[in-house]
């Protein structure tokens, strides 16, 4: 175990090695995921790039330890991830908010699994649902909510855990283009503001080059496999009729090749 | 952001002629016509004799039930004879959630006590708890108990069918959500499994509550001195259908009354229960 | 291995389960914990089955015929329950004018318990077939004109409207695009209904009958033979289940493409 971490390069906050992930018994199996490495920074916004069915969501349940890989490890800080646990912050792209639960009662709920007194745990919740901008809805219940706000009481609720890693799993597909465009503004702010280590999957080419530090892109066809890495430093808040920003993302599209 | 004055459209004003078949389109006078078209045919029916003796007219009816509201029938009230059965329901009904309800959670969240107990239920289930009568009868005599215990029997089922799909049926990603904010097995029980599966539990209790109440007739029919079932039973022996037709009626109306105060019980207890059926 | 293990383990159960119960059962009636008189034990159970095969005595028929009593009745109820029930809720979902004037007298007797209408029916229909045959209609046509209205109140509108503007009438709309998309539903209602009739036939033979389970089972205790209720008590459970299966079996066959 010991020789095992000092292998660990110390600056990568996540590391994937050798994953790969099979579905069925051996009759009929499915590969979802060719081995792989993946790595990401500490604090770097890391955006995986796919289209449906290429694989994307299942490397990320197996790095949120909610799936087993087949094989591979996934280490957090060095640490095997072994299974679901708080040190990771998931915004699912179903909301997935519990509808029992009041805005307030759903941002709270990390602390209160925790074990958080009452009081010190809605001051935790508060102060997200104040970054995520939804004060004054704290007793509304998810159902009263729009798309665009259930997404944010999402993160909200995933960052008043105070993860040391974000997985955001296609957040913001289930909404309007307009509020989409709003949401990842938010994003950015809400990672300025308290900065993560953030993984973001999506299938927009757009939304990739506008919020990512760096871009993976997996191949458009099980098993799915990385197939091009881009480094984006432009300067934030990016422009989506930047010349750059415009260039990058026709260099993204003319390279990643969509198999119907 | 500036945002375009969208043009309001003038309201389209149709002047309604009202003619008669405009008349047969709007539901509330169709409601009325159906109510008075029901009670004069049955009037004529009754007076006529078309369909035999045994009908008495509406008027008939609405008189009996005063007699019975006003004048004690074998030495109570109609009001009295309510409450006996009511009384008989309720009990019931708390022994059956308190036995079914803990029953279909555990079968819902233990995998060993479901595999031991489902083939069990699932031979007890199809019989209908009136079947129970004789038994009953045999056991604890025309009595208080042998009513009960039928009534629990009916009672229970409801609960435990719906308490146990009820878990089953969670959402399976509300435990993942819970489990990635660090939520342990036993947190993940109170903290998703009780208030998700409780919507279903509550419907349960819905269905065991008006079955207590169908059942509850059922024991009277057989052997009661009193409540709404020994009303209509008394009706039949002493050949007086309007005192049948009263006592239906009564019964009819509780009926309805326990399930609007149960959906608003529902609707005070889980205001998020909306959610279900708009979310996806 | 642990896993191997555990399957067989819930492999066993069930039969542990419904084994136990007989033993148990077995043991304290003979054992004497419950006397004789108040419960027969499965043994007795069986061999009455048994004798009753061939033997009329002492309820004055053989087992066939009091099955062939009850099936009768409840087939003849159910099937007028279901021609009357399912035009009717299919109507009142689509026909204004039938909604405007049948839903009253419906709801009013929709709440009336199946059990209360047994001392009217033996006081309109006497005490054979058809005062039976009533009873279970009663209970069995609610189901079915519920599940038939809400089926066709649930269509989806976007058909309809896309119908309308093919110039579909009405009659055409209603026949086309409603009936088909209610028919899950309407099956649906086929079992409810189902359940509700058997419970309601049994209740009306323990109260006025000459052949029948359910007379059956009113002998027993009149005769004071326990054995001869729980073996009406089990007879009417198994016949339950024989035409609850015949049913689902029919319907799978009639909607193979339409069930959700």
């Amino acid at each position: 175990m010991e020789s095992r971490l000092e292998q660990q390069p110390v600056n990568y906050k996540i590391s994937c090695t050798g994953l790969s992930k099979s579905f069925g018994n051996n009759n009929n199996k499915v590969d979802v995921l060719a081995t792989m490495d993946l790595h990401v920074k500490e604090n770097e916004f890391l955006v995986i790039l796919g289209p449906g069915q290429s694989g994307k969501s299942t490397l990320f349940r197996i790095m949120a330890g909610m799936e087993t890989p087949s094989t591979g490890t996934v280490t957090i800080d060095g640490k095997k991830v072994t299974g679901p646990g708080p040190e990771i912050g998931f915004v699912f792209q179903r909301y997935t908010l519990f509808p029992w639960k009041t805005v307030l009662g759903n941002v709270e709920m990390g602390p209160k699994l925790r074990g958080l007194a009452k009081n010190e745990r809605r001051e935790v919740a508060q102060h997200y649902i104040d970054l995520v901008g939804l004060k004054g809805f704290e007793n509304h219940y998810p159902h009263q909510l729009s798309g665009g706000m259930k997404q944010r009481v999402s993160i909200a609720r995933a960052y008043a855990n105070n993860p040391k890693i974000m997985l955001l799993d296609e957040p913001f597909g289930q909404l309007d283009a307009q509020t989409r465009i709003l949401m990842e503004q938010e994003t950015i702010r809400i990672w300025e503001a308290e900065k993560r280590t953030v993984c973001f999957v999506t299938n927009n080419i757009e939304e990739a080059v506008y919020l990512g530090d760096r871009i993976v892109t997996l191949d458009g066809k099980l098993p799915g496999k990385l197939s091009h890495v881009y480094e984006v430093d432009l300067p934030r808040p990016r422009d989506f009729t930047d010349l750059e920003f415009l260039k990058l993302r026709q260099k993204i599209t003319d390279e990643s090749q969509l198999v119907l | 952001m500036a945002t375009t004055e969208v043009n309001k459209t003038p309201e389209i004003v149709q002047p309604k002629p009202s003619t008669i078949s405009n008349l047969f389109k709007n539901i509330w006078f169709l409601y009325a016509l159906s109510v008075v078209g029901f009670l004069t045919l049955w009037d004529i029916a009754a007076v006529t004799k078309i369909t035999g003796e045994f009908l008495p007219r509406p008027v008939e009816v609405l008189y009996q039930l005063v007699d019975m509201f006003l004048n004690p029938l074998a030495g109570k009230t109609l009001l009295t004879h309510l409450w006996f059965s009511l009384r008989r329901v309720l009990i019931a009904f708390v022994i059956a959630v308190a036995i079914g309800v803990p029953i279909g959670v555990f079968m819902g969240i233990n995998k060993y006590f479901r595999a031991f107990f489902k083939p069990v239920f699932d031979l007890f289930k199809p019989m209908p708890p009136i079947a129970w009568i004789s038994l009953a009868i045999l056991w604890f005599g025309i009595n208080e108990t042998s009513k009960i215990f039928i009534i629990v029997i009916g009672a229970v089922v409801p609960c435990i069918i719906n308490s146990f799909n009820g878990i089953r049926l969670v959402d399976e990603s509300l435990y993942d959500a819970a489990r990635m904010l660090g939520a342990n097995k036993r947190q993940e029980l109170i903290e998703v499994t009780f208030p998700a599966s409780f919507p279903a539990i509550f419907a349960g209790i819905q269905i065991s509550l008006s079955m207590a109440w169908t059942t509850v007739l059922a024991a009277e029919l057989v052997g009661a001195r009193e409540g709404m079932g020994f009303i209509i039973i008394m009706g039949m022996n002493t050949s007086k259908p309007a005192m049948i037709i009263g006592g239906m009626v009564v019964i009819a109306l509780t009926a309805w009354l326990i399930s609007v105060s149960v959906s608003y019980l529902e609707r005070w207890i889980c205001p998020w229960k909306v959610d279900l059926n708009n979310n996806q | 291995m642990e896993n191997s293990k555990d399957r067989l383990i819930l492999k066993i159960l069930p039969y542990l389960g419904i084994l136990a119960v007989l033993v148990i059962w077995e043991l304290i009636v003979d054992l004497g914990i419950v006397p004789n008189t108040l419960l027969a034990s499965p043994i007795q159970v069986v061999k009455l089955f048994f004798i009753k095969l061939n033997t009329a005595d002492p309820d004055g028929a053989v087992l066939a015929v009091h099955i062939a009593t009850s099936l009768k009745e409840a087939l003849l109820g159910y099937s007028l329950a279901l021609i009357i029930g399912i035009p009717l809720g299919l109507a009142m979902g689509w026909f204004v004018i039938v909604e405007g004037l049948a839903r009253p007298i419906f709801e009013m007797i929709r709440p009336i318990p199946p059990v209360a209408w047994i001392p009217l029916a033996i006081f309109w229909f006497g005490i054979g077939l058809t005062g039976k045959a009533f009873i279970i209609w009663a209970s069995g046509v609610v189901p079915c004109v519920i599940n038939s209205f809400v089926g066709v109140r649930m269509t989806n509108p976007t058909f309809i409207r896309m119908a309308r503007t093919y110039g579909a009438s009405d009659w055409e709309i209603f026949k086309q695009i409603c009936i088909p998309s209610a028919l899950p539903m309407v099956f649906g209602g086929l079992q409810v209904a189902l359940a509700a009739s058997w419970t309601a036939l049994v209740a009306a033979e323990l109260i006025a009958a000459d052949t029948g389970l359910g007379f059956l089972i009113t002998m027993g205790r009149r005769l004071l033979m326990p054995d001869m209720i729980v073996l009406g008590m089990l007879m009417v459970g198994l016949t339950g289940v024989v035409i609850g299966v015949i049913v689902d079996k029919v319907e799978k066959r009639l909607v193979a493409g339409v069930r959700r």
